[in-house]
C-alpha cells in the first residue's frame, strides 16, 4: 500500500470538498488526511488531500484533474512513499 | 400538439405568474423560467423532453410563452433516455426536464449513460425554494448530491444573479473535450425571481488540450515499423465528428480495423480490410486480429473490460499508440507507448501515412472471409441474425437504429451495417435496459424525415413501455422490431453457460400481448413466428406510414456466438455449447 499527499488548487466552491472526495473514494484511494482552506482574496482553495492506495497516484490525479474547479493538482513528493 | 389552456390551482403563486410576467416584460426583466429558455433558444434548442410537477412549475408556466417545443413524455427516465438519443442522433446538446424529488432521482439512470457513453445533455431540474432546502420538504431531495458521481458536472442555482451564466456554463462543459451530462438544479423561489439578462456569456473552459510534437514522431516511426497493425475504433470518433478523417486515415494506410459497441458507423462497413466488432461478442476475424497484431492503433476507445476480456493477455504482442481527448483514459488500462492527446480531427491525418502491410491485409482478409457470418438455420423457426441482416439490407439509407440490452442488442451489433455513428444508438458503457424506446423518441424527434427503428427484446421493452404513449401522443412513425423470446435471454444464456442452467428468474413467458399492447396505443402492429413471414413483415413495417411494432417470435434457447467467456483471452472464445 502506497501513501501518497496531493496539493490542490480549486474554485471556492462548497461542493468542490465532496468533488475530491467521492471521486477519491470511487477510484480506490483511502482517504487518510486532509487539510483545506481558502484565500478570501483571490477566491481559490487549497486542498492537502492524504490517501493510500495500491493504484498508481496518476490514476487519482487525472481524475481529479478532470473536474471542472480543479485548477491544479500536484503530488508532494516530499511526503509521498 | 395545441398547449392547454388549464393551469393547475396547487400553488397561488403560479397562477399569479402570467400577470407577473407581462409586468416585468415592460420593465426589460424576466423570470428565471424565462431566463432559462432565452438562453435555451440561444444555444439553438429547439427541442427538450420532460415531465412537469411541483417544484418545476414556474419552468412550465414560462415554457407556455417559448417557441421550445416540449414533447411530454410518461416518466422522467423516458424523458432522459430520449435527450440522449435526439443529442446522439443530431450530433446536438440534449436537454431535459424533471421536478424535484422523484422526478430528479428518476433522471439518474439516463444522466448515468449518458456519462458513461460521454453524451452531451443538459439536465433542468427544479428544487423546492432555497427557504425550505435541507428541511426535508415535500419533494425534497438532494439531486446535487446524487448527481456528482453521474454526471460531467452539476450546479445548483441558489441566486438568480448566477444563473444565466451557470446555463450558459452548462451547456459549454457539456460539449466541451469529452462530452458528457450536466445538471442544473433550480429552486422554485430562483425560478420565479426577476432578473435582467446580462446578454450571451462566452463560457471559456480550462483543459484544452494541444497535440505534443514529439509524440507524432514517435508515433510515426511506429507505425512504419509495424508488420501487423490493426486500428481500434471506437465512440469518440464520432463524438468528435472525425468520421472523415477517420476514413480518410484508413483509405491511405490501408490498415485493417475494428471497431467497439459504439464505434460502429464510423469505418465503412464495406472496407474489405475492416473486420467488425471486436470483444466479448466480437467476430472472430477482428478477436485474431488483434491478439496477433503488433501494433494497435486506439482512435477515441479506452479498452473497456468487454472490449479486452482478459486484460493481461490482450493483444499481448502489440505497441499502442492511443488517440484520445481525455488525459485520464491514457494508460488508464493498457500502458501507451505513444499518446497523442487532443481532437481526433486534428490529429488523425497527422499520421495517415502509406504503409507496407500487403502480407498482414491478406491474412486479415482470409480470416474475415474464412470465418464469416452463417445464415443457414435448421427448421421454420425464425433465426434472428437473418432477421436483423434482412432488416439492414432493406432499410432506407440514413435509418437510424436504437437497441435495448442483452441479446437482440448483440445481434444487431453483428449482423446490421450502419454507414456512421449517428445511425447506431445504443447503450454501451452502463448497459441499460429499456434505453431503446425513448433513445427512438429523441432520434425521430431530432430527425423527423428519417427512418427510426428500435431493436428491442421482450425484457428491455417492458423497462420503459409507457413511452408507447409518447409516440401516440406525438404520432411520430417510430418503428419498432421486437424480438421475442419469452426470456431475459442473455441473462438466460450466462446462466446456460456459467451458472449450470440453473435459470433463475429469467422466464418471461408471462409477458403481455404485444400486438394488443401496441393496439391500445393506436400503433399498428403484427406478430410473426415462421421464418416464412419475415421477408413481406419486414417490408410492410417499412411501408407503413406510422408507428410500427414488429414482434418476431425466436426460439428461447437461441444464444449469441461467438463470446469470450468472462476474464479469457479473446482469442479463446466459444462459437457453439
Amino acid at each position: 500500500m502506497n501513501h501518497y499527499q496531493l496539493n490542490i488548487k480549486a474554485d471556492d466552491k462548497q461542493v468542490v470538498l465532496e468533488r475530491i472526495l467521492q471521486v477519491a473514494r470511487y477510484r480506490g484511494f483511502l482517504i487518510e488526511g486532509i487539510n483545506a482552506k481558502v484565500n478570501t482574496g483571490t477566491h481559490i482553495g487549497t486542498i492537502e488531500l492524504m490517501v493510500r492506495s495500491e493504484r498508481p497516484i496518476s490514476f487519482l490525479v487525472d481524475q481529479i484533474n478532470k473536474l471542472i474547479d480543479i485548477k491544479d493538482v500536484k503530488v508532494d513528493t516530499n511526503v509521498t512513499k | 400538439m395545441a398547449k392547454e389552456k388549464t393551469h393547475t390551482n396547487e400553488y397561488a403563486i403560479d397562477i399569479q405568474l402570467g400577470e407577473l410576467n407581462k409586468k416585468m416584460a415592460s420593465e426589460k426583466k424576466q423570470t428565471g423560467g424565462a431566463l432559462l429558455f432565452d438562453v435555451l433558444q440561444q444555444h439553438g434548442v429547439e427541442h427538450v423532453f420532460g415531465y412537469p410537477g411541483g417544484a418545476i412549475m414556474p419552468i412550465y408556466d414560462a415554457l407556455y410563452d417559448s417557441d421550445v417545443q416540449h414533447f411530454l413524455c410518461r416518466h422522467e427516465q423516458g424523458a432522459a433516455f430520449s435527450a440522449v438519443g435526439y443529442a446522439r442522433a443530431a450530433g446536438k446538446v440534449g436537454v431535459c426536464f424533471a421536478t424535484s424529488g422523484p422526478g430528479a432521482t428518476n433522471l439518474i439512470t439516463g444522466l448515468a449513460d449518458a456519462l458513461a457513453d460521454s453524451i452531451p445533455i443538459v439536465a433542468i431540474t427544479g428544487q423546492v425554494p432555497t427557504s425550505v432546502m435541507g428541511s426535508d420538504a415535500f419533494q425534497e431531495i438532494d439531486i446535487f448530491g446524487l448527481s456528482l458521481a453521474c454526471t460531467k458536472h452539476s450546479f445548483q442555482v441558489t441566486d438568480i444573479n448566477d444563473l444565466e451564466k451557470v446555463l450558459h456554463q452548462a451547456f459549454a462543459i457539456a460539449l466541451e473535450g469529452r462530452q458528457g451530462p450536466v445538471l442544473v438544479d433550480i429552486p422554485k423561489d430562483v425560478q420565479i425571481g426577476h432578473i435582467v439578462s446580462q446578454g450571451t456569456v462566452v463560457s471559456t473552459l480550462k483543459n484544452k488540450v494541444n497535440l505534443p510534437p514529439a509524440n507524432v514522431g514517435s508515433a510515426i516511426a511506429m507505425l512504419c515499423h509495424a508488420k501487423q497493425p490493426v486500428l481500434y475504433v471506437g465512440g469518440g470518433v464520432g463524438m468528435a465528428n472525425a468520421v472523415d478523417e477517420l476514413r480518410n486515415f484508413i483509405d491511405i494506410t490501408n490498415i485493417p480495423s475494428v471497431s467497439t459497441l459504439k464505434g460502429l458507423g464510423a469505418i465503412s462497413p464495406d472496407n474489405e480490410n475492416y473486420l467488425g466488432m471486436l470483444g466479448m461478442h466480437g467476430t472472430k476475424a477482428a478477436n485474431l486480429a488483434v491478439q496477433e497484431s503488433d501494433l494497435l492503433v486506439v482512435v477515441g476507445a479506452r479498452f473497456d473490460d468487454r472490449v479486452t476480456g482478459k486484460l493481461d493477455d490482450f493483444a499481448p504482442n502489440a505497441k499502442v499508440i492511443h488517440f484520445d481527448i481525455d488525459t485520464a483514459e491514457i494508460n488508464k488500462r493498457r500502458v501507451a507507448n505513444s499518446a497523442i492527446l487532443g481532437d481526433l480531427k486534428t490529429n488523425l491525418p497527422a499520421l495517415a501515412i502509406p504503409l507496407a502491410i500487403e502480407d498482414w491485409q491478406q491474412k486479415c482478409q482470409q480470416m474475415k472471409a474464412d470465418f464469416g457470418w452463417e445464415y443457414n438455420h435448421p427448421g421454420n423457426t425464425i433465426f434472428a441474425p437473418a432477421v436483423l441482416k434482412e432488416l439492414s439490407e432493406k432499410m432506407p439509407k440514413n435509418t437510424c437504429i436504437t437497441t435495448d440490452v442483452g441479446q437482440h442488442q448483440m445481434w444487431a451489433a453483428q449482423h446490421m451495417s450502419f454507414n456512421d455513428p449517428s445511425n447506431f444508438l445504443t447503450s454501451g458503457g452502463m448497459g441499460t435496459m429499456g434505453f431503446g424506446l425513448p433513445a427512438a423518441i429523441g432520434a425521430q424527434v431530432s430527425r423527423p424525415t428519417d427512418c427510426i427503428i428500435a431493436v428491442s427484446g421482450d425484457g428491455s421493452i417492458m423497462m420503459n413501455v409507457q413511452e408507447l404513449a409518447t409516440i401516440k401522443r406525438f404520432q411520430l412513425p417510430v418503428k419498432i422490431l421486437l424480438i421475442d423470446n419469452a426470456k431475459l435471454g442473455m441473462v438466460r444464456q450466462w446462466q446456460d453457460l456459467f451458472f449450470a442452467g440453473r435459470l433463475s428468474e429469467t422466464d418471461l413467458s408471462d409477458n403481455p400481448d404485444f400486438v394488443m399492447l401496441a393496439n391500445a396505443f393506436d400503433i399498428k402492429a403484427k406478430k410473426i413466428t415462421g421464418k416464412d413471414e419475415v421477408s413481406a413483415a419486414i417490408e410492410e413495417m417499412l411501408e407503413h406510414n406510422g408507428p410500427y411494432l414488429l414482434q418476431v417470435k425466436i426460439d428461447a434457447a437461441d444464444n449469441v456466438w461467438p463470446l469470450v467467456p468472462p476474464n479469457t483471452a479473446n482469442d479463446k472464445m466459444m462459437e457453439s455449447t
